[in-house]
Parts: C-alpha cells; sequence; structure tokens
C-alpha cells in the first residue's frame, strides 16, 4: 500500500529482511494514583521478527507479556521506545487491517451467528464492503477454519475450541498481515488445547502468516515456533531468545522428536531461572 | 404436569380458609370466606372487569414509559459520561425520595384520570430499568470494544451494535421488577384519587366495610399482575432467545453430578 511505502523505513532491520515487527527499547509504565509511583510493568523490550515467522512470547503469569502483546497490537501505546508493524504505528496498523487478534476468551456476540461474528468486524474495519462480499468472505474463514458446517449456529451452540476457532476467522477475516493470539487456549480444557495446538499449526503452515503466541505452555511454544521469547517479571523483559530448530512439516510426532524433548527443557530452565526468587 | 401440585396446595388452603371462617363464624366484614369472595366476583364481574381495565390501561401507559424514561437515562449515562457521572447520584438521591408521598402531589397537579397514575408508575418503575440497562452496558466485554475500537469503530456503532444489544437479558431483568411496581403504582395512584380502577373499587368498598368485594378486587389486580409479568417473561424469550438463562446445554451441564 501507498501508505506504507511512505513511512520511514524501519531503522536497525536486518539486511534484506525488514522485520515486520519491530520493537525497539519498549517500556510501559502503569500510571499511579494520587501520590503512588506508576508501575514499570515492561522494560527494555527489543523484538525484530521477521515476515512468516512464528514467535512465542513464553512466560510466569503476570509478567507482562499479554501487555507486551497489547503494545504491539496497538491497543496501549507504549510509554517508551518505538514500535512498528508493518512500517507503520500499531494503531494505524490495526486501522489498516494488517493486525489480526485473538484474546483468551473467544468475545463473540452471542446473539450473532458464527457467521454473523466473522462478517461484524470486518464490516466495521472495511466498510465499503458488500453484504454478499462479507458473508462470502465469512464463509470463506469459516472453511478456513473448519467450521463452515456451523455457520448459522449461536455461539452458545459451539463448544468452548470451536468458539475460539470462530474467533480466529475473525481475526483472519481482516487479512492481516500479522495474526496476535493472547493465551488463545487459556480457558479450554487440556485434549481441546492439544487439538487447537495442532489446528493453529496446520493454518500457519498453510496460511504463511507472521504469527505471535503469548502462552505459558511449553510444549505449546515448541511445537508452534520458530522462535520463543522467554520473558521474567520484575521487571518485565525478555531474558532469552531460543529458536526451534525442531524440522518441519511438524506434527502430533514432533512430540517424540528428541529435539522436542531438548527445546522443551532448555525453555523449562530458561523459564526457572528469570523467576527472581531463583536467581541468587 | 409442574403446576399441579401448586395447585393442589392452592386448593386445600382455601379449603382450610372457608372451614376455619365457618366454623368460627367470623364476620364477613372481617374476614370473608372464600365461597362469598367468589360470588362477589361472579355477581359483580361486568363492574370489576370494567375496573380492571381502567387499571390495566394504566399499567400499561406506565409501565411503557417507565421502560422508555429508564433506557434513555442509562443510555445517557453511558454515553456522556462526564453528564453521566453529574446526573446518577441525582437519579439515585431521587430514588430516596418516597414516592407514595408523591401521589397527591401528583392528583394535585394532573387531576383524576390517567396522568397521574402513569406519573406515580413511571417514578417508581424507571429506576428499575435503567439500573439494569446501565448494568448492562457497561459489562460489555472491554477486550472486544478495544479491538473493534483498533479497527475504527465508532463510539455510536459500539453503543448500538455491540452494547445495547448486549444489556438486553439485563433489561430484561429490570422490565420483571418494573411491571410488577408498575401494578403497585397504579393501585396506589388510586388509592390517592380516583374515580375508576380496582384501586377505587377497593377503597370504596372498604369504606362500605363490604370486605368481600375488596377481596374480589384484590385477586383481580393479583391476576393482572401475573398476567402482566408472564407477557415480559415471553417479550424476553422471544427478544433475547440467546441469552444464558435459556440455554438448555448449560443447564443440562448444570445438572450433572
Amino acid at each position: 500500500m501507498s501508505m506504507a511505502a511512505a513511512a520511514p523505513a524501519p531503522v536497525s532491520a536486518a539486511a534484506g529482511a525488514a522485520p515486520v515487527i519491530l520493537a525497539e527499547n519498549v517500556a510501559v509504565d502503569y500510571p499511579g494514583r494520587g501520590r503512588t509511583r506508576g508501575i514499570r510493568v515492561l522494560q527494555g523490550i527489543d523484538l525484530a521478527i521477521a515476515r512468516g515467522e512464528f514467535v512465542s512470547l513464553i512466560g510466569p503469569s503476570g509478567c507482562g507479556k499479554s501487555t507486551l502483546l497489547k503494545v504491539l497490537s496497538g491497543l496501549l501505546p507504549p510509554s517508551e521506545g518505538r514500535v512498528q508493524v508493518a512500517g507503520l504505528r500499531p494503531a494505524e496498523a490495526a486501522r489498516q487491517r494488517r493486525i489480526g487478534l485473538v484474546f483468551q476468551e473467544p468475545t463473540l456476540l452471542p446473539w450473532k451467528t458464527a457467521l454473523d461474528n466473522v462478517a461484524f468486524l470486518l464490516s466495521i474495519a472495511d466498510r465499503g464492503l458488500r453484504r454478499s462480499e462479507l458473508r462470502e468472505r465469512a464463509h470463506e474463514m469459516l472453511r478456513l477454519v473448519g467450521l463452515d458446517h456451523a455457520a448459522e449456529r449461536l455461539p452458545g451452540q459451539l463448544s468452548g475450541g470451536m468458539k475460539q476457532r470462530v474467533a480466529i476467522a475473525r481475526a483472519l477475516a481482516l487479512d492481516p498481515e500479522v495474526l496476535m493470539m493472547d493465551e488463545p487456549f487459556g480457558a479450554l480444557d487440556a485434549i481441546t488445547r492439544e487439538e487447537m495446538s495442532d489446528f493453529v499449526l496446520d493454518l500457519w503452515q498453510r496460511t504463511g502468516k507472521t504469527a505471535i503466541l503469548v502462552t505459558h505452555a511449553i510444549d505449546e511454544a515448541v511445537l508452534l515456533s520458530t522462535r520463543v521469547h522467554v520473558m521474567a517479571a520484575n521487571p518485565a523483559r525478555i531474558v532469552e531468545i531460543l529458536p526451534i530448530t525442531l524440522p518441519r512439516p511438524r506434527t502430533e510426532a514432533s512430540y517424540a522428536d528428541p529435539a522436542f524433548t531438548r527445546a522443551a527443557a532448555r525453555l523449562r530452565a530458561s523459564l526457572r531461572h528469570g523467576r527472581p526468587g531463583d536467581a541468587a | 404436569m409442574m403446576l399441579l401440585p401448586t395447585l393442589l396446595l392452592t386448593v386445600v388452603l382455601l379449603g382450610l380458609w372457608e372451614g376455619i371462617v365457618r366454623l368460627l363464624s367470623v364476620q364477613s366484614f372481617v374476614l370473608p370466606a372464600p365461597s362469598s369472595i367468589a360470588a362477589v366476583l361472579v355477581d359483580h364481574q361486568g363492574l370489576l372487569l370494567h375496573a380492571a381495565g381502567t387499571t390495566a390501561v394504566e399499567i400499561s401507559v406506565g409501565f411503557l414509559l417507565s421502560a422508555l424514561v429508564g433506557a434513555a437515562v442509562a443510555l445517557v449515562i453511558e454515553r456522556f459520561a462526564r453528564f453521566g457521572r453529574a446526573l446518577y447520584p441525582l437519579v439515585v438521591l431521587f430514588q430516596t425520595v418516597p414516592k407514595v408521598a408523591l401521589a397527591p402531589i401528583f392528583v394535585l397537579w394532573f387531576g383524576y384520570d390517567l396522568m397521574p397514575k402513569v406519573a406515580l408508575i413511571v417514578v417508581i418503575a424507571f429506576f428499575p430499568v435503567a439500573l439494569s440497562m446501565l448494568a448492562g452496558l457497561e459489562s460489555v466485554d472491554r477486550s472486544l470494544v478495544s479491538l473493534m475500537r483498533s479497527v475504527g469503530a465508532r463510539r455510536s456503532e459500539i453503543l448500538w451494535r455491540v452494547q445495547v444489544p448486549h444489556a438486553l437479558p439485563q433489561l430484561m431483568a429490570g422490565l420483571k421488577i418494573a411491571i410488577t411496581f408498575s401494578v403497585i403504582g397504579a393501585i396506589v395512584g388510586e388509592f390517592s384519587g380516583a374515580s375508576a380502577g380496582l384501586g377505587y373499587v377497593i377503597q370504596f368498598a372498604s369504606s362500605q366495610l363490604d370486605a368481600p368485594t375488596v377481596f374480589a378486587a384484590l385477586v383481580e389486580v393479583s391476576l393482572l399482575g401475573i398476567v402482566f409479568y408472564y407477557l415480559i417473561e415471553i417479550l424476553e424469550r422471544l427478544a433475547v432467545p440467546w441469552a444464558a438463562k435459556f440455554d438448555r446445554t448449560a443447564r443440562i451441564a448444570e445438572h450433572d453430578p
């Protein structure tokens, strides 16, 4: 798009492939009230994510990984530092439909069918689309997530995993460059959770979208990611970046691969080390 | 049938009542027997029905206005946050005024017809509507709102296309409270000055020590209340069939041991 071309070129980009997501020295303070000082929830975050990567942000609960995702998706402006998504400020990137967002809760509208839920966000993001175009696109997305047969069902008639797949279809309907998922399987049971990991893995391998996943599940991060960023709390920061060399295409069999076990052990150690109590 | 035990219990209780009144030969103006109440219901059915019609009109008009005013107050408080913060304490303060005491003033202002009853119903019944609607508007998922805003949704779009439909189940709960308040408002309004209606019949009959007629009118007031209440229940099923309370799968899951 012409807007993107007019934007200043991101600095410190790796030669050749400009990162689609770039964060430099990002910090976030939650403002204090009255005399209490604000709290620094993120500190010195640097990120460079290339097109087509699948990056997981893993860390203990409350370490600020969701806050980081809010900054990257444009929902929260950083207090310090610079963020670019597809060469734009994140809020602008979101407005131009470059970002697809999925939350822990599916946040579907209970009075709208699966199809209308998928079409609804798109209808607001792109006011030029006709109703028939919206429906067609929504059907296409539901087919992509394997739910076209449930298009006319209300969210109350869908299982937790299906609802989350509708939420993913809603995000993909925008045709974003980056799919950002904030603990999308956190509210699901263990079995559904694994099914959803396989589903997202397959989806990513088919669509080739850049993806960021916030999670606290080690297996999930290893199976899905090209790189895992390990975060630690107080102050929240990235303590390690671990490339996952597990061969592709990955499948259920990948869990048994020695490379999987090694990567998982490494992550586990890194997460333990990152805890302030264990540092000494 | 679920109603059968209730019906049986009702018959037993009425029988006891009839028996006690006859056995102790209680004076009719103190406590009339169910049979004499029933006799009034049959003998004066035309008069009672006419009175019930008058009261039903008062309830309907008053309730509809309460619903409109209540919903409007909630929307204004939600949409214009700064004005809402100023308005809300006043609404609560007004709620602490014993509104039954306003009835004579409304008679003074509006006379003896429909208007003073409607006014009394509105001041009594708009509050539960406003409160429940406001709670519904505010309980919308924040992530969804920020997601919509991030792709360029206007404030009014979020309000009308997300918040208002989201608030409907809670609004319905408020309307059910409001309809029972409306019945009370109509009767109190008629007590304070009326020439027709069930409240008027009750007051007139009690001045004549005609307890059977008082009780007969009471029966009709209760029936009116029940009919109106279930009308709202039907409306609820039509308006928000997707509400969690109608979710049969969830209910089955709850009963699962």
